[in-house]
């Protein structure tokens, strides 16, 4: 049997590694978190801002928070400035 | 008989294919950057106002103020023409393309399948799209061919048979004759204005004055002998693609989608061992154009790591970011045999049984199952944005 050598096949998007994922979180009033995903949060390790594409039709305005639930894990969240909305991703 | 298809100023129709608004409007294809400012093809509106081909961007600009320029798509016309060289495949004609928005073909195999000439070169018309308003013209030699599809109306066959095919050409306008632009403007300040003209001169003051080229144009402008059609071999269209979420600048991120691209395209059956003699690269570039390299190997190989080398200097070339990279194979070579190596590479047992390992999760959760992490912006602040997961199924 010949092959048909006019096969085509359609392009394959490349998706994004690590790409957000929504957080269930509850913050104090200075905007640090309380509670993450009905955890309580034992310790906020670190806390940086990224601010970046600011030029484009697409800024990115984060606030980061490294933190320590009571159970152990380890979370890293962040507010997204422009949406209001929390998210999760391993920074 | 050989016959010629002809579409007029094709390069920019292709472009225009999104915006046919256009076409009504004068418009014509821009220079391409760091080039000599000199317009491409234009509409027919743009010539009606006096736009030339070929004249300089100031000169186009202040005979048509209103001009509008359309950024160059040489991937789009690729794509277009090969579709149309296609149809008339597959309606039957073996097709030899000259250039895009040209093609010939020998009329005599075809006759006796449509009923005549004049059926078959309307068929020919019709497989080509009636879109792209081509037009069609026949003759025993190929230029008088040529020459009668210029100067058919659009979806018009024009038949020239070989006892007329002298008075046919004689009052035409020069630019039909294949000569650089300089050629046709010391022809005109001799006074030669037609093909009739040229051919009445004496053969011998022509090649003194015109040199080679200009001889053989005499010898086309009197109905010489000029070739017969050559059919291309049916083309082998391999390709493979890769689209990124958001447009691709840097070099190195680039270098690495291709590298994925080469392993998926050498991974293709289709390929039955064969390696590439002839591969492009094609890019979508942010703002919607296209760019297009095309490398025909040395010596054709399928090692990945060669192609790579071969192709990775191209992306260098790229003017802007890209949003979808293609690579396709547009030409195989006929061998499938290589000599082997006497003492297999480093890792290569590795290498294989990666490979192997590959293979079983891939038959076990089926395609896309597999994907590579491709680093794309490790520096960036913004996480998701540093690296993709490219799927393969090589």
């Amino acid at each position: 049997m010949v092959t048909h050598t006019r096969s085509t096949r359609t392009a394959r998007t490349a998706r994004r590694l690590n790409a957000p994922r929504c957080a269930l979180v509850e913050s104090h009033a200075d905007g640090t978190p309380r509670r993450v995903d009905r955890q309580e949060v034992a310790l906020l390790r670190e806390e940086w801002r990224v601010v970046d594409r600011w030029w484009t039709e697409d800024p990115v305005h984060r606030r980061y928070f490294d933190l320590v639930l009571e159970t152990g894990q380890n979370v890293v969240v962040y507010h997204d400035d422009d949406a209001g909305s929390w998210l999760t991703q391993r920074a | 008989m050989i016959a010629a298809i002809v579409i007029t100023a094709f390069d920019l129709r292709a472009a225009l294919r999104l915006r046919p608004r256009l076409q009504a409007l004068p418009a014509a294809l821009a220079p391409l950057p760091g080039s000599e400012p000199l317009i491409g093809s234009v509409t027919g509106a743009a010539e009606a106002k006096g736009v030339r081909p070929g004249m300089r961007l100031g000169e186009a600009l202040a005979l048509c103020p209103g001009l509008e320029l359309v950024e160059q798509d040489p991937a789009a016309a690729e794509q277009a023409w090969e579709e149309i060289l296609r149809r008339l495949e597959d309606a039957g004609f073996a097709v030899e393309p000259a250039a895009p928005g040209t093609v010939f073909f020998d009329s005599k195999g075809v006759e006796r399948l449509y009923g005549g000439l004049e059926p078959a070169l309307k068929r020919a018309l019709a497989a080509a799209g009636t879109t792209w308003d081509p037009r069609a013209g026949a003759a025993e030699r190929r230029f008088a061919a040529l020459a009668a599809a210029n100067v058919a109306r659009p979806g018009q066959a024009l038949i020239v048979s070989d006892d007329r095919a002298r008075s046919f050409l004689a009052p035409l306008p020069l630019q039909l004759l294949p000569l650089e632009r300089s050629r046709y403007e010391e022809l005109e300040e001799l006074g030669v204005r037609t093909i009739g003209q040229l051919a009445g001169l004496p053969g011998g003051a022509v090649s003194e004055r015109l040199g080679p080229d200009g001889r053989r144009a005499w010898g086309l402008a009197r109905g010489e002998q000029d070739g017969g059609v050559a059919p291309r071999r049916q083309a082998m269209s391999l390709h493979e693609t890769l689209e990124f979420p958001e447009a691709v600048g840097n070099e190195l991120t680039l270098r690495r989608g291709l590298g994925v691209l080469v392993d998926r395209l050498l991974a293709r059956p289709e390929r039955a061992g064969r390696p590439p003699r002839k591969i492009a690269l094609w890019a979508r570039l942010v703002g919607g154009a296209s760019w297009r390299r095309t490398v025909t190997l040395r010596e054709s190989t399928a090692d990945p790591a060669r192609l790579r080398a071969a192709l990775s200097a191209k992306l260098g070339e790229l003017p802007a970011p890209a949003l979808k990279l293609r690579l396709e194979i547009s030409e195989l070579a006929e061998h499938t045999g290589e000599q082997l190596e006497l003492v297999a590479a480093e890792g290569e047992v590795l290498q294989g049984r990666l490979r192997e390992g590959l293979r079983q999760v891939r038959a076990a959760v089926g395609a896309g199952g597999v994907s590579t992490v491709v680093e794309v912006a490790p520096w960036s602040r913004i996480p998701e944005a540093r690296a993709l997961l490219v799927p393969r199924d090589d």
